[in-house]
């Protein structure tokens, strides 16, 4: 049985292969956006989801026209392969790779393995940053059909349709709200949206190379939870990031039609004034 | 209030950087982060790391014969940003007294303006490991 798409997907020997591609452009997005600075794939750019990705004022991602300019200053084209990789399992590299979705970009890819394992393998890093010809890069509007606001989790909860809550199971539970000694990313309340299944992304990931899991495993992971294929999913963690992956694993390396990344996630959910929550 | 001296001198030196050489001095401290001694490692093990978002931040505190205390970080290479962070306080707060240390105020980052250079949430980071150091230091009281 094999992926669902697997032209999304690419291995580290691909990357190795198409490092001088000009038809490729490999991009590293990582939790910790320093790392693109200690050493990188040859020849890789960079985006980092808060200074890049991010709206510097308003708590949104960046609008069409800035995303055209970063695109456009990455030089990449409509047919411009862009290969993404990170640190954390390819948790912000997904992230990436789902907001360039977003705004219609098509020929994406995914490192499997991410940063990780491009480093078990002792393959090149470099910290020469390259520069690229500036194009004139056109987004497509943005594609409301990946991504769910909180109208739109309403919804999904008095319609009774499937959550997949991703978070580690302490912060399912309410446990915790973020993790101890550092209040990063909180909210004010802890627990998870009602009739959200609880399926940690880091099940979908092998831990010794940071690849996914077979597309076998992954069936059994998400239907054995109750996530079928036919279903309209909603994905959310804490600020969308670990999400991404998951989103990217059922709509991409299993074929769901219907799945959307509640980028709001826990930090909007979890401050909401009357918003419903389990513990 | 006033912070101790070394902790004072960088915080004015960053509070006066462009956002590059903010990041540059991140990058800088990140590299040179010193390993663990080996003789802290089987301390080491017996902690728990805590999974998911969160760096592992593993804290030690060595009493000086002056009452001063110098601290021992582990933290991995793969969280330059962490450890850029947490070499201020370290090159900072290394060989303060406890009642210095538990002196400094929990918002004395501010005038860096470090949130032009990382985010905010990695910021938060900073009452994390500052708290930490402080509870580190808390048994090294001397008694009155």
């Amino acid at each position: 049985m094999p992926y669902a798409h697997p032209e999304y997907l690419v291995d580290t020997e691909w990357v190795a292969n198409h490092l001088k591609d000009a038809a490729v452009r490999i991009i590293e997005s990582d939790e910790d956006p320093l790392l693109y600075a200690m050493g990188h794939i040859p020849g890789a750019a960079q985006v980092d989801w808060f200074s890049t990705l991010q709206d510097p004022l308003r708590r949104d991602f960046l609008s069409k026209e800035k995303f055209e300019e970063v695109a456009s200053n990455l030089g990449i084209t409509k047919d411009t392969t862009v290969v993404f990789y990170g640190d954390k399992s390819n948790w912000f590299a997904c992230y990436a790779l789902w907001l360039f979705q977003y705004y219609g970009y098509e020929k994406v890819r995914i490192m499997n393995g991410g940063r990780a394992k491009w480093e078990q393998e002792k393959r090149e890093l470099v910290k020469d940053v390259p520069s690229f010809a500036k194009t004139t890069y056109q987004a497509k509007p943005a594609d409301k059909s990946i991504r769910a606001f909180r109208d739109d989790v309403f919804k999904q909860i008095d319609s009774k349709k499937p959550l997949v809550d991703v978070r580690s199971p302490k912060e399912y539970s309410g446990e915790l709200i973020s993790m101890p000694a550092y209040p990063q990313e909180g909210a004010t309340r802890g627990g998870h949206i009602p009739g959200a299944a609880s399926i940690p992304w880091s099940q979908a990931v092998n831990e010794a190379d940071s690849t996914f899991k077979t597309p076998e495993e992954l069936t059994a992971l998400y239907e054995g939870k109750g996530i079928k294929p036919d279903g309209d999913i909603i994905a959310y963690c804490r600020i969308g990031e670990r999400s991404s992956l998951t989103w990217f694993v059922l709509k991409y390396l299993l074929g769901y039609k219907k799945v959307k990344n509640y980028d709001g996630s826990w930090t909007e959910w979890g401050n909401l004034v009357d918003a419903p929550i389990e513990k | 209030m006033s912070l101790p001296p070394k902790l004072q001198e960088i915080v004015d030196d960053i509070a006066s950087m462009s956002r590059e050489e903010k990041l540059e001095t991140l990058i800088a401290y990140a590299e040179s982060f010193p390993a663990l001694p080996e003789w802290l490692k089987e301390e080491r093990n017996k902690m728990e790391a805590v999974p998911e978002c969160m760096t592992p931040v593993f804290l030690f505190g060595e009493k000086q014969p002056d009452g001063g205390i110098i601290f021992h970080f582990d933290i991995p290479p793969q969280s330059p940003t962490v450890r850029g962070l947490a070499s201020i306080l370290r090159e900072g707060l290394n060989g303060c007294k406890p009642e210095e240390i538990l002196a400094v105020p929990a918002d004395f980052y501010l005038p860096m303006n470090l949130q032009e250079a990382v985010s905010q949430q990695r910021i938060n980071g900073f009452t994390g490991v500052l708290a930490h150091m402080k509870h580190v230091a808390v048994p090294y009281l001397e008694k009155k």
